[in-house]
């Protein structure tokens, strides 16, 4: 695990932000990403704020659309074209020097050095994160050569390590095979190998168990809960899957059209769920309990992201909605134990509105 | 591989006597033949022919005889190299070809060249700045490439290079060149040449390229695999070139075998512009005159060329595609 600097005075003046990172990792503060399209400007990440630490689970969880994706593609800025950063600060602590990852250059040396090696990422299909004609070696070698100036022997080596990590069968023979020869678990496997290749300090996962079948899905689970505890990397856990979210992570942070909700440890936010929007995704999830057999779904659908709700952007489904407030004003997060924070006015903030 | 390259030159014996076959039938299919064509040309200027030159001339051929027998006649002598006699040009056919096909064969080859090495950065231009001002430009550009006749081309450059420079851009050579022996000045004047009708015979190529490139390019630069290579750090060049490039252009690599007869076929109008020694104008000409012995070669030699290409092709797309190799 990696020596952490406090924010102290030296770090102070390199630092973008005059405050520090508290021993955090990454620090995102209210960061906005917006994409610009002929038919308007969808605000896909409308002022997300969280921390990490070293060697911490987050789980992002919400529906599709609700800006958990694009928050992590903006962390590393491999954003679509016509996405842009417009607002906050996304601080990463490298070695003994914050960089605000929001500001830099998208594709000049700072990012592309922190991508794969400080930064990793694993994606939904596992099928199509290899380029279908170069061999896995290939690109995982690619990869390790890219960060780290070793022979090409040398990083075959450390990549057949790491495949044998990961649980490949046979990685010597593993690494000279193409996606199309390998399982869906294999190949699962593989794409956790590629991402670790350079062993991150941050590893974000974008729904990686979403697009595959239960039994890999619990494979993956497994098998990222090991590598972390071995290589004791930080890990965000994107999914819609709050089932996913309770099995792997230490804290988690709702998410409801590009604002955050809720955000608390898994204990808080599921045990003591408080905005009425997270109450509502979990009594959404069927229960094996005897004599409840009905699930209740939220009401309402997603509004139209060219067309969004004023004041709280979920007031449009809300059961608990305020009438002359909610519609009127965004609320602002209120905690309400500590470390469990919720944008909600059911939980105050109403009067700091005046 | 090997297995693969045999397996393929096995099958393509069947296609080549299937090409031989429909392309008897078809020169034989109108009514007539060189013989009675021939009749009518003379008589339309007056001669009388003697019913014995004429039946002569058709037991000479074996006119007369069922169209399997002539077939067969044509087929046997095919194989052992006679390829016949052609009538309207009073040479062996072997002859004619010899003598055309090396000339259509540089100007499509350096046709290919140019319409490679034009479309294909073009096409990525095109994709990699997609609606951009440079993307339009290039995409009006070659809708006009591709509607454009060739012919038309020909003309304008013809007339352009005649404007520009004073010289008379027909044939391969200057007349002074005509019958010199081959040796570096030869050369020269034949580079000095060749460009234009190389250049012309492949805008409708190049333009096809274009889109071809710029479809396949944007199919692929939104794969995850792409934005996966853009997380591990790859640099934004090498993002572009090694993946997916190499990807969009496999089904270009698949199409180069058959790129060569329709660019033959493509010269016919150039050629006869602007007066070319190419095959594809005798092609036209054995074809309206009914001169069989030489229209069923040349069709039978662009039938064998296009079955090479294609393998060259598959041979080719399996070097660079391990999906490909796996199936094969």
């Amino acid at each position: 695990m990696t020596e952490i600097q406090p924010g102290g005075t030296a770090i102070d003046e390199l630092a973008p932000s005059t405050e520090g990172m508290n021993g955090s990792l990454l620090s995102v503060r209210d960061l906005q990403t917006h994409f610009f399209s002929r038919e308007g400007v969808v605000k896909a990440v409308d002022g997300v704020s969280f921390d990490i630490k070293p060697g911490e689970i987050l789980g992002i969880a919400g529906e599709s659309g609700c800006g958990k994706s694009v928050t992590s593609q903006s962390i590393l800025r491999i954003l679509p074209k016509n996405g842009k950063i417009v607002g906050g600060e996304i601080l990463f602590q490298n070695e003994d020097q914050i960089i605000d990852l929001a500001t830099e250059d998208a594709d000049g040396r700072v990012l592309r050095d922190i991508r794969g090696k400080e930064i990793a990422m694993i994606f939904q299909e596992p099928m199509s994160a290899f380029s279908p004609v170069h061999t896995i070696g290939d690109q995982i070698i690619e990869t390790i050569r890219i960060h780290q100036e070793v022979s090409k022997e040398e990083a075959h080596d450390q990549a057949v390590e790491m495949l044998r990590r990961v649980g490949m069968p046979n990685p010597a023979r593993n690494i000279d095979e193409y996606t199309f020869n390998l399982s869906g678990g294999m190949r699962q496997r593989a794409m956790v190998a590629l991402s670790l290749s350079c062993r991150p300090k941050l590893l974000i996962a974008d729904e990686p168990t979403t697009a595959v079948d239960v039994t890999i899905q619990a494979q993956m689970l497994e098998l990222l809960r090991d590598i972390q505890a071995d290589l004791g990397m930080a890990i965000i856990m994107i999914t819609h899957d709050l089932g996913v979210i309770a099995e792997l992570t230490d804290r988690v942070m709702i998410m409801y059209l590009g604002k955050e909700v809720e955000h608390g440890t898994v204990e808080d936010v599921f045990h003591r769920p408080q905005h009425p929007y997270t109450r509502g995704l979990l009594a959404s999830i069927p229960k094996m309990e005897p004599g409840r057999v009905e699930i209740e779904p939220i009401e309402g659908t997603v509004p139209n992201p060219y067309a969004m709700p004023t004041g709280c952007k979920f007031h449009t489904r809300c059961p608990d909605f305020i009438a002359g407030v909610c519609e009127k004003h965004d609320p602002p997060l209120t905690e309400v134990a500590k470390g469990h924070e919720v944008s909600c006015f059911l939980y105050g903030g109403r009067e700091r509105l005046k | 591989m090997l297995l693969f390259i045999l397996r393929r030159l096995v099958v393509m014996i069947p296609v080549t006597i299937l090409i031989s076959v429909i392309g008897f039938i078809i020169i034989q299919a109108p009514p007539g033949d060189f013989v009675s064509s021939y009749i009518a040309g003379l008589e339309a200027q007056g001669d009388i022919i003697e019913p014995e030159l004429i039946d002569s001339l058709r037991a000479r051929y074996g006119l007369g005889e069922p169209i399997y027998v002539q077939y067969f006649k044509w087929v046997s002598s095919f194989v052992e190299g006679d390829l016949g006699y052609s009538m309207i040009y009073r040479e062996p056919v072997v002859d004619i070809i010899a003598q055309r096909l090396p000339s259509s064969f540089t100007i499509s080859l350096l046709s290919l060249i140019l319409v490679f090495a034009i479309g294909i950065p073009i096409g990525i231009l095109s994709a990699t700045k997609q609606y951009s001002l440079a993307d339009y430009s290039f995409t009006v550009v070659g809708f006009l490439g591709v509607a454009t006749p060739n012919f038309l081309l020909a003309l304008v450059g013809l007339w352009l290079l005649f404007k520009w420079t004073g010289n008379v851009a027909i044939g391969l050579y200057s007349p002074e060149m005509q019958n010199a022996p081959f040796g570096l000045a030869k050369f020269l004047d034949l580079v000095g040449h060749i460009w234009l009708p190389a250049l012309i015979v492949g805008t409708a190529g190049t333009a096809e390229l274009i889109r071809t490139m710029r479809a396949n390019l944007l199919d692929e630069l939104p794969k995850q695999y792409v934005t996966v290579a853009r997380a591990r750090g790859v640099k934004p060049t090498k993002l572009l070139y090694k993946y997916p490039l190499r990807i969009a252009i496999n089904p270009v690599i698949s199409t180069v075998g058959w790129l060569l007869p329709v660019l033959v076929e493509g010269e016919i109008l150039v050629s006869l512009v602007l007066g070319l020694p190419t095959i594809a104008p005798v092609l036209l000409d054995s074809l309206m005159q009914q001169d069989m012995f030489l229209a069923t070669s040349i069709i039978m030699i662009l039938g064998i060329l296009t079955l090479v290409g294609t393998l060259l092709s598959d041979i080719l797309l399996a070097i660079v595609d391990p999906r490909i190799r796996g199936a094969v």
